[in-house]
């Protein structure tokens, strides 16, 4: 009997793989998969919980429990496969120690900032969090409370926190933690062109030449890709692939030119390329006269440290004046990137002068078509959007972008980075839809959607990530709420900054996690909370594509979403706790109601009945609030950019599509931005519109290289630089409990050149100390393995919570997008 | 078919997975993915591309029998694909019918 059914689930399996291989599999149906009436098994489409890539991966449930997944094969993203980390995505919901029940920390029964974690209700948990957050508002003010969300919160998660923060509390100190990982990126976007977020999208993996990558591991990082990358390369011959990093890792195996340099010159190769292009003739002058405009960047912008750190004393331009730019003509470029010559960047950067030639001339290659990525090592940057900024020249001055293949192309780290922080608007300084605060017009149009009384919405930019950290330190900032994320771990300098900060005694913090990271045990309040398809959400990917799911399984006892919670919360504020006088009298008909009825329970958010949603569909929220709130948050939502070149679908499209790239106009979808007959926006007849900037043009600018923040010297005499692992996504808290993924990389690692352990009389294995200028971490020492520091640099993971790297981290950041460089540090090494 | 499957436990774990191969090495790739316990090829594509199953008795047990092939120098990607488990103390023969 059993046999029958063995038999019966490997052929299914057997045919699933067979149809993302493309080859044909004789005697088994091809329709077995779908037979839930046979196999009793409930499926449904979800996008991944990690990486930005956005796969989509069919859930299997059978009696209230995830029992199967496989790679959707409907999905144009995977098409079928899954990475190591996506193939386990059924477990991370089930670890051992998922939290069920709120934990205050207390003694004899009451709140005690020194108390042991206790369990409480749900109500007490509101109870104290609500008196904490009026007692900081009251005594001072709406500056005092902030929030640090997630690129991992759904769509609607994203919108309710920046609803409940800076309409509701009236704070802009609400930032994701994306800005550790894209803030560089979306500035560049902004700067280059005026809008937010990738012209090309993952079909330019089948059409491009070249494949140059800058500072990303996309062999580990975002495997999926790796693998359309790979078959690319190997199904047409004529595929080159450039790899760019300051170590050798995985991505390098592909490489046909694999360059290491010393870190930060990036900057000198950028301009380099710019030059050779001009030098050789090679500028596509049509292009470039009709379609961009050049300018000359300040300089000497500091590192985004203490305004008393001497780096920030000594900079000339770190104040206001530091994202500024006056016009320049073709000429005067020419001659800023002249002084790169291939001698001299060669020079700098470490890299041999063929190999920068050989780099140089896929782009400069008018035949050639050719795709750049990159991910951290660029953005994670103190000239992060100085870096996008270069990158974009290149592909700007050779008209190589908006067209299949021609791609500048930048990738994401979380599945909603681009879907909630970046589009919803939950950075400090943001509104949905690219607007910011600090425009009186945006304001206008959010208070104008929102049903608000002018004037609710703070023009102040509120604390970004790596503030926040300095104000919780600093006192300033009181009440705080950590929702999906893990910054305790993710943050640079966490010895200095974060650590001191969140045990402040003159601070609350909240942090809601399904399960006990270092943050939640640095809390004060631990809430239990839902994850993936324990609820329903939208997911926005690198490539634009917004991807919805439906609650699938009940999540444990005692576990709530975050949306739940951020909404549940408001019910605890009367609008006369959290608002003056002055502005309640511009909207008299507020008075007596609380957050949750202006900002959720309204008109606009509410209007979708529980009818629209099947009996026999979960979803907790809508039937615990009576209306179904995920439509009703996305709609108001999506109504900031229909119209504006952001455009959304219908939400219930989204539960029959496989995602779609926006702007959606007329029903489809975008590939190419910017050019004429791929995107509806661009103006007839133009070409090319880059319609960011009104006058339809994007800016080449003139940037130079900058030395790092902290490099080697005599004391510390090694670079240090951070980063991910294939098994684990980010700070492990969901991978690390996977036991498959934690056998394949249990502990992080110190990878460092054979040559540098011997003349520190190290051996593989040794346990060793990391010392910085801001604290130290042990770690053993691996000489072999996946990734090969050439001498003088070493690189160790951040997932693993039981060794922080980001105690000896530097928390410089770009001073543009306030993003930390978790790659430059200097550090010394010695044997314990 | 290389046997040895034995159930401690009542769950049976079935996973499909591609490898995608350096062409020149396929033979050799074949030949390692028999050598580990419980399981099958079922195809390979002319591009170098094996469709091929790992049966187990844990989600554990599928992922220690993947991890001996990920590291083989002649695969350039290892992607799982299918997963599901069977929990087979609970009589409940669908497919008899």
């Amino acid at each position: 009997m059993s046999i029958n059914r063995r038999e019966f689930i490997k052929a299914n399996a057997v045919a699933a793989a067979a149809a993302v291989a493309g080859v044909s599999v004789p005697a088994i149906a091809s329709n077995l998969i779908t037979s839930s009436d046979i196999t009793k098994l409930k499926w449904d489409k979800a996008p991944c919980r990690f990486c930005g890539t956005g796969c989509s991966v069919n859930v299997g449930v059978m009696d209230g429990k995830v029992v199967a997944t496989h790679g959707d094969i409907k999905s144009p993203v995977n098409k079928g496969l899954n990475c190591v980390k996506g193939y386990f995505l059924s477990k991370i919901m089930y670890g051992k120690d998922r939290l069920t029940t709120p934990l205050l920390r207390m003694t004899n029964g009451k709140y005690d900032k020194e108390g042991e974690f206790t369990p409480i209700s749900w109500d007490q948990a509101f109870d104290i969090m609500a008196e904490k957050a009026k007692e900081t508002l009251k005594k001072s003010g709406p500056t005092a409370v902030g929030m640090f969300g997630s690129g991992q919160w759904t769509v609607q998660e994203g919108y309710a926190a920046v609803k409940l923060y800076k309409a509701g509390f009236r704070s802009n100190n609400i930032d994701p933690n994306a800005r550790h990982c894209m803030a560089s990126a979306v500035g560049g976007f902004m700067r280059t062109f005026g809008i937010d977020e990738p012209m090309g999208c993952y079909d330019d993996l089948e059409a491009a030449d070249a494949f140059v990558l800058w500072g990303s591991n996309m062999a580990e990082m975002h495997p999926i890709l790796w693998t359309r990358l790979t078959d690319r390369r190997l199904s047409a011959p004529h595929v080159k692939v450039a790899v760019l990093s300051t170590f050798e890792h995985r991505s390098f195996d592909l490489a046909d030119n694999g360059m290491i340099f010393t870190p930060q010159t990036d900057l000198a190769i950028l301009n380099y390329i710019a030059h050779y292009i001009i030098s050789t003739g090679r500028v596509n002058k049509d292009f470039v006269n009709k379609h961009t405009n050049f300018r000359l960047g300040e300089t000497d912008i500091g590192y985004g440290l203490r305004p008393e750190h001497p780096l920030e004393q000594k900079a000339k331009n770190n104040g206001k004046s530091k994202g500024s730019s006056t016009p320049i003509d073709f000429d005067e470029y020419a001659k800023f990137v002249s002084t790169y010559t291939v001698e001299y960047t060669s020079k700098l950067s470490g890299v041999p002068e063929h190999k920068l030639e050989a780099l140089a001339e896929l782009y400069a290659d008018p035949k050639i078509k050719v795709t750049s990525f990159w991910t951290m090592g660029f953005n994670q940057h103190t000239r992060g959007v100085w870096a996008n900024n270069l990158v974009y020249n290149i592909h700007l001055l050779t008209g190589k972008i908006s067209t299949p293949g021609n791609s500048p192309f930048s990738l994401t780290g979380q599945p909603s980075a681009c879907g909630t922080a970046r589009e919803v608007g939950t950075f400090s300084h943001r509104l949905p839809a690219d607007m910011v605060v600090t425009n009186p017009k945006h304001r206008a149009i959010a208070e104008k959607i929102w049903d608000l009384p002018e004037g609710t919405i703070p023009a102040k930019p509120g604390y970004h990530a790596v503030l926040q950290n300095r104000m919780l330190k600093d006192g300033k900032l009181n009440f705080y709420w950590v929702q999906c994320n893990n910054n305790m771990q993710a943050a640079a300098n966490i010895n200095e900054e974060a650590y001191p900060g969140y045990r402040n005694p003159k601070n609350f913090i909240v942090v809601s996690d399904p399960y006990p990271t270092v943050t939640a045990q640095a809390a004060d309040l631990i809430l239990p909370t839902a994850m993936w398809v324990e609820k329903e959400g939208v997911y926005g990917n690198a490539e634009r594509r917004t991807q919805s799911w439906y609650q699938m399984v009940e999540a444990p006892t005692g576990a709530k979403s975050d949306l739940w919670q951020l909404v549940e919360f408001s019910k605890r504020f009367a609008i006369e706790d959290v608002w003056p006088e002055e502005l309640i009298a511009k909207k008299p008909e507020v008075r007596g109601k609380t957050l949750y009825d202006v900002l959720f329970q309204n008109p606009s958010v509410a209007k979708f009945s529980l009818d629209e949603i099947p009996d026999e569909r979960l979803n907790d929220e809508s039937r615990d609030f009576g209306f179904y709130i995920q439509k009703g948050l996305f709609e108001e939502y999506a109504s900031f950019g229909r119209g504006h070149a952001h455009d959304l679908a219908p939400y219930d499209r989204y539960h029959k599509e496989r995602g779609l790239r926006w702007p959606v106009v007329n029903g489809k979808e975008t590939k190419w931005r910017f050019k004429e007959g791929s995107d509806p926006y661009v103006k007839p007849g133009s070409g090319w519109d880059f319609y960011g900037h009104k006058d339809g043009r994007a800016i080449i600018f003139a940037l130079p290289y900058e030395p790092p923040a902290e490099s080697p010297d005599e004391e510390y005499d090694l670079w240090l630089s951070t980063g991910r692992v294939l098994e684990h996504w980010h700070s492990g808290s969901m991978t690390q409990r996977v036991p498959e993924l934690y056998k394949a990389m249990p502990d992080a690692l110190v990878y460092m050149h054979p040559d540098d352990a011997k003349s520190r009389g190290m051996r593989r294995g040794d346990l060793v100390k990391l010392i910085s200028r801001r604290g130290e971490v042990q770690t053993r020492v691996e000489t072999r393995g996946r990734n090969k520091p050439p001498v003088g640099l070493v690189y160790m993971p951040w997932f693993d919570a039981s060794r922080l790297v980001n105690k000896v981290t530097l928390d410089a950041t770009d001073p543009l997008s306030k993003q930390t460089d978790y790659k430059k540090c200097a550090i010394k090494i010695v044997k314990v | 078919m290389t046997q040895s499957s034995n159930s401690q436990t009542s769950e049976y774990h079935v996973a499909s997975l591609i490898a995608s191969c350096i062409l020149a090495q396929v033979d050799e790739v074949k030949a390692a993915i028999l050598a580990v316990d419980d399981t099958e090829i079922h195809v390979t594509s002319a591009e170098g591309k094996i469709v091929f199953t790992i049966e187990g008795t844990s989600h554990k047990d599928i992922g220690k029998k993947m991890d001996i092939l990920r590291v083989h120098t002649g695969i350039l990607n290892l992607s799982p694909v299918y997963h599901q488990v069977l929990d087979e103390s609970v009589d409940d023969d669908a497919t008899k019918q």
